[in-house]
């Protein structure tokens, strides 16, 4: 957990304030809608399809016990008693009313949260690992570095009306759970001649044109990192291009111009900038990283408990697969619960269930929770002895689900029931896979596979980065599914391709499962995943089990 | 049917107010504690020393009307009566109460005023905790600057507490703030130190009970150096009543003159208000897409360059203005064009000293705009030493 400064305190307390008096002022036409709309945006507001929707940071997925129950009360309140945890560890409110929003962000504030940045073209929220400071394969915690990078771009001056959004992940580990390289600048802790510092790459990015981030610098000093960045985002703003929207990210520029002569930019910036940082910055950053409290782990308390249960229980023992994963301290695992219930919305949390968890978090955790990119939340330290009980917890609040990895645990964007710019529906979509799959009783069986949808081809779903991904499209105002295959969002990140013709909304879930039976056909055996079947095979046995009219002709 | 109706005692009070804005920070607690009905007619009591500007900073920000207690012992620096009227007046403070001793108490209690050196406590008591006590009569809560780190014996003080001296109840906003949110406060917000800060005195009282602190000390060491005295009567003693001299407010400064756009003409904004255009020699004119590293110009000779916004969402001329600063480009820099007042703060941190902006706009976004949100939020960036 990060403790904030009076300084942090104060500083979203004025934004707040500030936020108040523009929406007065937009109320009394002072500000044109025009000249709000990026006001509002630097504030987190969007306008959606039917509402107003808010926006909120989690900080590099970290959430405080105290922050939760404030977003609790926020759903209960000013929402309609739920959240939706996105891709990039925020969290939005879909029912807003304009005049609210200055008192939502005020109860924000009390507990120092905000969504300052959470939109428009800035610097967003950094996001990292949500296993920092837990797993077991981690060189450094990242969460530090990420919130110095959240302080330093926060209401930077020159950086608040870039050509488009910029987005920053770290990661502390090899293997890359923030998917770094799907960001415009991705992050990667390395060590060189026993100094710490960092791989970076630049350019990466999801969306309507996928493109993996390549590295531009392979070790910048931790001491160098703030001059660097900015370095980047000074070229950025100077080169990247206005006319035209969608060919306004970094990865457009680089493509563009070439990561060489973006490489020579920079480095040209960094000479001007470097000299600017006095090195107060890495006073801060000890500050920083002092301010994260560490989890007390105890050894010599008996995890026969554990074993026991899982002897016994067969619901626990299918969780425990599937939901847990490996903490530096043998005696402890990382829980993740599940958001993904067969047949709810994807990511979606009730205040009900929000209160649970925070109170879940205070009696095993230590306080600690997490919010995944994949939409889930995270107690990252759990005593093995505590496994059951919480378990037991969980699935009393409805929170149980065993199918992290699974088939039925599909990221989905919002798409045409919230998104203004959606073309097709997504969560319906996601809510038919996972109920079907329940019926067959085929999760576990199939193992890991990662379904993503998008309900257009801004991707927010990460369509191209899923095993088996989903496009959702208008074909003459009828809904149309495009499958993609083969797409992976790690640190083995590849673009998924596509399959062919489109299905429409009746035939896409019997297609989705014609496709998974063809790979339970080829797979060599249990523990050949779909992508590594993919990977070996190609597309054809999988397309032919998409379209069999075409294959039988 | 009868109704039982318990009045909560005050330890009761305090301890929900204090559970109540747990996670508020110190400028939320003001802001709230000015209304709420809890803590009913609120003064603040400040003796505009070292620190005392944060606080009243935050005040004005909420309400300037609110009336500040300052008590003049008349043993104070000649330097901290001349701050507190430069401070009431920048800050626009309309209700400074000053608050001493009557000329007949201290005629009898310390008629050649040496009282502090025989007997401080009963000094405190004369020119502080009774007159102070006497003005508080008509309050039900005050605002106090005392923060934990100031002395062991405040280190767990918290925002609400009772005044062991009467019925009322302290406000410590600033209870949990550390020496560093005190000076990062300050400097973010440009605020005028006390004069004496800079000479080695971190805490300020009266001249005859106050020394320099040497570098390492305890920056409240100073303070009745060599005597056992960490506290001064104000926070402690309960005093008798005695009757007051309440001084005049300090009137506030006259609002700047009213400066009325013309259509046609520009109108220049910079951080004492909206003006015509003084400039009359050469301007450098940039777009926003000057590449300054090809550019055939010679930024280092111009007396002004003006930098062109051709929308305010094309944030490139932020990026111009910061380059040529760090290239030591010192004449004046004008962002003009489509600018509005949330961007000044930017613009100024820029390195921009002025915005130009047509009559139409000025009239839509009148200064007070402008001026309202150069109240800028701390900067990260300046705390992280980041050099301009
Ligand atoms: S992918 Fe399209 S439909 Fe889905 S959230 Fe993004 S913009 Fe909206
Ligand atoms: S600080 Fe010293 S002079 Fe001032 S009132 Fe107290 S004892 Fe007297």
């Amino acid at each position: 957990m990060y403790h904030h400064t009076e300084f942090d305190r104060a500083f979203v307390v004025d934004r707040a304030q500030r936020f108040r008096d523009q929406v007065q002022r937009r109320i009394s036409g002072a500000l044109t809608e025009d000249e709000f709309r990026p006001l509002r945006l630097m504030n987190g507001v969007y306008l959606q399809l039917h509402a107003y929707m808010l926006r909120i940071a989690i900080p590099y997925g970290t959430i405080s016990p105290d922050q939760m129950r404030q977003l609790a009360v926020i759903a209960d309140r000013w929402d309609k008693g739920y959240g939706h945890f996105t891709t990039r560890q925020n969290i939005q409110f879909n029912w807003p009313k304009l005049v609210d929003i200055p008192d939502m962000l005020d109860a924000l504030a009390e507990v120092g949260m905000h969504a300052i940045q959470t939109s428009g073209n800035t610097i967003r929220n950094v996001t990292a690992d949500h296993f920092a400071g837990a797993a077991a394969d981690e060189i450094a915690d990242p969460r530090p570095y990420a919130e110095l990078i959240r302080q330093w771009s926060t209401d930077h001056p020159e950086f608040q009306f870039l050509p488009r959004k910029f987005k920053i992940a770290v990661s502390g580990s090899p293997n890359d759970r923030a998917v770094v390289k799907s960001h415009d600048i991705g992050l990667r802790m390395v060590e060189k001649d026993g100094e710490s510092g960092f791989e970076v790459s630049v350019g990466g990015g999801l969306g309507r044109t996928p493109l993996v981030g390549k590295v531009i610098n392979e070790f910048v000093p931790v001491a160098d990192l703030l001059p660097y960045l900015e370095a980047i985002l000074s070229a950025y703003n100077s080169v990247g291009r206005r006319d035209n929207k969608y060919k306004a990210r970094l990865k457009i520029a680089v493509q563009e111009l070439g990561i060489d002569h973006i490489r020579e930019l920079v480095d040209e910036r960094f000479a001007e900038i470097r000299p600017k940082f006095d090195g107060t910055d890495q006073t801060i950053l000890d500050q920083i990283a002092a301010r994260f409290g560490q989890p007390t782990l105890v050894s010599g308390r008996s995890t026969a408990d554990y074993d026991a249960a899982r002897e016994a229980d067969p619901i626990f023992r299918s969780w425990a697969d599937t939901n847990l994963h490996a903490h530096k301290h043998a005696d402890y695992a990382i829980v993740t619960v599940s958001l993904k219930k067969h047949g709810a919305t994807p990511g979606d949390a009730t205040f009900d269930q929000m209160r649970v968890l925070a109170d879940l978090a205070e009696r095993f955790g230590q306080g600690d929770l997490r919010i995944s990119h994949e939409q889930n939340v995270v107690l990252p330290h759990i005593h093995k002895a505590d496994l059951a009980a919480l378990h037991a917890a969980l699935r009393e609040a409805d929170l149980g689900t065993a199918n992290l990895g699974l088939i039925s645990d599909i990221i989905a964007c919002p798409g045409l029931d919230y998104c203004a710019l959606a073309t097709a529906r997504s969560i319906p979509i996601a809510q038919q896979i996972a109920t079907r799959f329940d019926e067959l009783k085929l999760e576990h069986e199939i193992g890991e596979l990662k379904i993503k949808i998008s309900g257009c081809i801004n991707a927010c779903g990460h369509h191209h980065v899923g095993h088996i991904g989903i496009l959702g499209l208008d074909r003459a105002g009828v809904e149309n599914y495009q499958v993609t295959l083969g797409g992976d969002g790690t640190e083995t990140m590849s673009v998924g391709e596509r399959a062919g013709p489109g299905f429409s909304k009746d035939e896409i879930i019997p297609a989705i499962e014609r496709l998974v039976y063809g790979y339970l056909d080829v797979r060599e055996d249990a523990s050949e995943t779909f992508l590594q079947a993919y990977r070996r095979l190609g597309p054809e046995p999988f397309k032919a089990a998409l379209y069999p009219e075409k294959a039988a002709a | 049917m009868a109704q039982v109706v318990t009045i909560p005692t005050r330890p009761a009070r305090i301890a929900a107010l204090n559970d109540r804005y747990r996670h508020h920070a110190a400028i939320r607690v003001l802001r709230d504690a000015l209304r709420d009905p809890e803590l009913g007619r609120v003064a603040m009591v400040s003796s505009f020393g070292a620190d005392s500007v944060a606080l009243l900073h935050m005040i004005a920000l909420v309400d300037r009307d609110t009336p500040v207690l300052f008590v003049d012992t008349q043993m104070l620096f000649p330097e901290t009566l001349a701050y507190q009227q430069e401070v009431a007046a920048k800050l626009g403070l309309t209700d400074v109460r000053i608050i001493r001793a009557t000329p007949a108490a201290i005629a009898a209690a310390d008629p050649d005023g040496d009282l502090n050196q025989t007997n401080p406590d009963a000094c405190c008591d004369l020119r502080k905790t009774v007159p102070l006590n006497k003005a508080l009569q008509g309050f039900d809560s005050w605002i106090t600057g005392r923060k934990r780190f100031q002395a062991a014996s405040r280190a767990d003080i918290d925002f609400f507490e009772e005044d062991p001296a009467g019925p009322r109840i302290k406000i410590n906003p600033l209870a949990h703030w550390t020496a560093q949110d005190v000076a990062d406060y300050i400097v973010n917000n440009n605020l005028p130190r006390h004069p004496l800060v800079s000479q080695g005195y971190p805490s300020i009282g009266c001249a005859p009970c106050t020394s320099p602190v040497q570098e390492g000390e305890d920056p409240r060491a100073g303070r009745w150096r060599g005597q056992q005295k960490t506290e001064c009567g104000i926070h402690f003693v309960n005093g008798k009543l005695q009757r007051i001299q309440p001084a005049e407010a300090e009137p506030a400064e006259a609002e700047t003159a009213a400066f009325e756009p013309v259509d046609g003409q520009p109108v220049i904004v910079r951080d004492s208000g909206f003006a015509a255009d003084d400039f009359t020699g050469e301007i450098l004119d940039l777009e926003s897409d000057t590449n300054l590293d090809e550019a055939n110009v010679n930024f280092r000779e111009a007396e002004l360059i003006r930098i062109a916004f051709p929308s305010f969402t094309d944030g490139r001329g932020f990026t111009i203005a910061r380059r040529l600063r760090m290239a030591g480009y010192k004449g004046r820099l004008r962002a003009h064009g489509h600018v509005i007042a949330d961007q000044f703060p930017m613009a100024r941190r820029s390195g921009f000293d002025e915005v130009e902006i047509d009559a139409d706009l000025a009239r839509r976004q009148p200064w007070e705009l402008w001026k309202r949100s150069s109240e800028v939020a701390p900067s990260y960036l300046t705390r992280l030493g980041r050099q301009a």
